[in-house]
């Protein structure tokens, strides 16, 4: 267990390490992101809001565009690692490692979550600050859905990664990602079972629960929030084992570290 | 201890062209504390052995075992005892610092970074980049780069280290300093060290044992030394500082084993085979005749670069 959080501390500090050395990039990247937040808003106060459909929409819009970044980075922090660390000439040594690949992937989603913890709680405040929403912010009720809602995104990174592996240059089609994204973090999950099912779908409809409906971890109850692992897990095994499956193929070829 | 047994390993063909034997039944044995060259023309195979030594590429068939550790079924095991430099200065994290660098590779291989300062500092010295330990690698010119990535691979203080073409790229001074390190390693720490080239060069100046490799398998194994004495050509040549009389120049001709050359200097040399002395004792009697004076005797070196033709020739004939 020692070794595992040595290697977890590793990829902190090297996210550190990367944020503070390029501290400016890493807040340009904010930045923009508020910039489109702030589009996005300007549309919805000149669209929805004159139409008298306000409601608790604006709660809504901020708390899906944070859960639709967090989703994102979450599924970049896998897929991107392999991609980038492949195109770097350093994935045969990740490969190396005597953890094994999954515990490196591991350590190095993990220690990305925090770091995106953070990203988030500074994109979320500052779109509060512009938007006047306001929201329950339940760390102890957010956290342990968040990371049940982390296991969607991840397994889909997994998966488009793995294919990364075999046919290499498919940039083009893993950019709508992001945009399949949006409509998983869209998705009403509370009004179909099926659509529970989807990564990332639950989990955001229970953060939307605790944020914009103000419930509490109680409330929600501890049968949806074991649900919530178990379809996360599986989307995890899924996409976990697409990887394995395109990794073989990889090593077969003798193609794992070339893109 | 490294074991390489029958290893076979063929790359499918895409896109409608056809299956490349890329390792065809290739088996060694390496003991610790050797520096071994796998040697070969580029498209041997040496890369793929490496690599399939490293848990990256899936044999076909045959075995690797490190340190008696099952390579193909106990990859993860196995791996504690190896590491490897395989894409040169391309291993590292340019971003971070060469001190960065090395924490991190240890963490991979299951070591605590603040337990191994020391170490760290014993390798930046070592490696002459104890003014650069704070320098992102990004900055370093490409023979530093390409130290920082040796030793990273060596902080993992696995037993086997594999190292593909360390030196490809260098100017010659990066170059000689890599070969210095290296033979100190396995002197100083008695590590088992496999490297690939095909630069000659680095291969005789650096190892002890060479192994060369051709279209996939070995076409020898053997030490440096017992190579060049094989193939050794026992020549004498001779080289005298004026010309020849007719009778003499008639003379020499008629010994077949003789080559005559005229060299730019206007001095000539007279080139003999050591093992027929008949011919030596002639030959010498000819230029005794007219009391021809002699500048210099000095017997030929083959060198390994010949060696190493000489044996790929034989191969691909022999196939």
């Amino acid at each position: 267990m020692r070794k595992k959080l040595i290697l977890f501390w590793a990829f902190l500090k090297r996210q550190y390490v990367y944020f503070r050395r390029y501290l400016f990039n890493s807040l340009g990247g904010m930045l923009t992101l508020y910039v489109v937040f702030l589009l996005i808003l300007g549309g919805y106060k000149g669209l929805v809001a004159p139409a008298g459909t306000e409601g608790d929409t604006l709660e809504a819009l901020v708390v899906g565009y944070v859960l639709w970044f967090f989703l994102m980075t979450s599924y970049q922090d896998v897929y991107n690692t392999v991609r980038n660390e492949s195109l770097t000439g350093t994935l045969e040594q990740l490969y190396m490692s005597t953890h094994g690949f999954g515990w490196v992937m591991g350590a190095n989603v993990a220690a990305a979550f925090l770091a995106n913890l953070v990203m988030v709680a500074l994109l979320l405040t500052a779109a509060l600050w512009t938007s006047g929403a306001v929201v329950n912010i339940d760390v102890g009720g957010l956290l342990p859905v968040l990371v049940g809602t982390l296991f969607g995104p991840v397994a889909i990174g997994f998966a488009a990664a793995g294919l990364a592996l075999v046919f290499k240059r498919i940039d083009s089609y893993t950019q709508m990602v992001q945009f399949v994204l949006i409509a998983l973090v869209a998705v009403p999950a509370e009004k179909a079972f099926w659509l529970r099912l989807l990564p990332g779908s639950f989990g955001a409809s229970l953060v939307r629960d605790i944020m914009i409906r103000g419930q509490s971890l109680l409330e929600i109850g501890l049968a949806k929030l074991v649900l919530l692992f178990l379809i996360g897990i599986g989307h995890l095994a899924l996409g976990y084992g697409v990887y394995k499956v395109c990794e073989k193929r990889a090593m077969v070829w003798g193609m794992l570290g070339h893109y | 201890m490294v074991r390489v047994e029958s290893l076979e390993k063929t790359y499918p063909g895409r896109r409608g062209a056809p299956p490349v034997k890329a390792v065809d039944r290739v088996s060694f044995q390496v003991p610790q504390g050797q520096l071994v060259g796998l040697l070969g023309p580029n498209g041997a195979g040496k890369t793929t052995i490496v690599k399939m030594m490293c848990g990256l590429i899936r044999p076909d068939a045959g075995q690797i075992f490190i340190n008696g550790k099952d390579m193909v079924c106990r990859r993860t095991e196995a791996l504690v005892d190896v590491s490897a430099v395989l894409e040169g200065n391309r291993n590292i994290y340019w971003r971070l610092t060469c001190r960065e660098n090395l924490e991190f590779f240890a963490a991979l291989k299951g070591r605590s970074p603040r337990e191994i300062q020391p170490e760290i500092a014993r390798y930046l010295d070592l490696f002459k980049l104890n003014d650069k330990a704070d320098t992102e690698a990004r900055k370093l010119s490409r023979g530093m780069q390409q130290k920082l990535a040796t030793a990273v691979a060596l902080i993992a203080q696995s037993r086997v280290v594999l190292l593909d073409e360390p030196t490809l790229g260098l100017d010659v001074q990066a170059s000689l300093e890599i070969r210095e390190l290296l033979k100190r390693i396995v002197q100083d720490e008695g590590r088992t060290v496999i490297l690939t080239s095909h630069d000659m060069n680095v291969v005789q100046d650096t190892c002890e044992r060479v192994i060369i490799i051709n279209e996939g398998r070995i076409v020898a194994d053997d030490s440096i030394d017992h190579l060049l004495d094989l193939f050794q050509v026992k020549v004498c040549r001779i080289v005298i500082g004026e010309s020849l009389t007719p009778a003499q120049q008639q003379a020499i001709q008629a010994l077949p084993q003789v080559l005559l050359e005229e060299e730019n200097n206007g001095k000539i040399a007279l080139t003999v085979p050591l093992e027929d002395a008949q011919v030596l004792h002639e030959l010498f009697g000819i230029l005794a005749a007219n009391s021809t004076v002699i500048c210099a005797i000095e017997q030929k070196q083959t060198s390994f670069e010949r060696v190493f033709l000489e044996i790929l020739g034989r191969s691909e004939h022999g196939a």
